[in-house]
């Protein structure tokens, strides 16, 4: 019989670690994913639906814009569970899809406050990174791909890319970080 | 180049493809009379004005949405834009 052992999106057993100056960044493997899209005419879920680029948490989910009638839920620690099912229990008359094993989470922390996530975001991607405070959420370019950018708090900002590119993602964020302590 | 999304704020061009002419929205109707003819205009033949221009963008790297853009194609100058879904809805 066919063994089969999950793996994270970086390949190993464990997800990923590293640690430049201030900055930590992690490979989230416990983060559950699904998209919710309203229908026309359909009632408002019972979810967050934060304004246009805009992330919000709500109890044990959060949710960030990402299209007209259209929203990301995330559920941290809940990768292992059927979010869609539990998603869609909440948002009758709603297109609910199943979307984690779709993407790759990273979390960067800084232990010395925002400045440190400032400068990352500004050799990231092309957003303001002074206007782009803690509950902004958007979707961007980076490295010639498309990522999902949450600023969760000042100290914490989260990368949402695609799974297939988790390795590619992942050089270019450590790369960033790397440059940034060899420079402080 | 920035362009201001209706939702959004102003966001680099380069998050965006172009399609073309914004009059790609008015697709004719195919089983009316004279079909053929309108399918003819409406697929081959094009205004190509130097100056300002309504034309089709994609916000590919973005919220995938199909703004409706002015912009002076002489100077670059962006004048306006507009969710596609609400010019169409207009329309119809």
């Amino acid at each position: 019989m066919t063994d089969l052992h999950p793996i994270c999106a970086l390949g190993a057993t464990q997800p990923q670690t590293r640690r430049f100056g201030p900055l930590t960044l992690a490979e989230n493997s416990e983060l559950a994913l699904a998209s919710v899209a309203l229908r026309r005419d359909a009632a408002s879920p019972d979810l967050p639906q934060p304004v246009p680029g805009e992330w919000q948490a709500a109890g044990d989910i959060a949710a960030f814009w990402t299209g007209p009638d259209q929203w990301m839920v995330e559920g941290p620690g809940l990768a292992a569970t059927d979010f869609a099912a539990q998603i869609a229990a909440r948002a009758p008359g709603c297109s609910v899809t199943e979307q984690t094993d779709g993407f790759v989470a990273f979390e960067i922390t800084s232990t010395t406050g925002p400045g440190p996530i400032r400068a990352l975001l500004e050799k990231l991607v092309n957003v303001d990174a002074h206007r782009f405070t803690a509950g902004h959420a958007t979707r961007t370019g980076f490295h010639h791909m498309s990522v999902f950018v949450i600023r969760r708090a000042d100290d914490r900002l989260a990368l949402i890319g695609m799974r297939s590119a988790a390795g590619t993602i992942w050089h270019a964020l450590t790369d960033a970080a790397e440059q940034l302590e060899v420079m402080a | 180049m920035l362009i201001p999304h209706p939702l959004l704020g102003l966001r680099d061009a380069e998050e965006f493809t172009y399609l073309g002419d914004a009059r790609l929205l008015d697709r004719p109707d195919g089983m009316a009379e004279g079909a053929a003819a309108a399918f003819y205009e409406y697929v081959h033949l094009r205004d190509n004005p130097a100056g300002v221009h309504r034309e089709l963008w994609f916000h590919e790297q973005g919220d995938r949405s199909w703004l409706v853009v002015t912009r002076n194609t002489v100077t670059h100058e962006i004048l306006g834009a507009e969710l596609a879904r609400n010019v169409k809805g207009g329309a119809a």
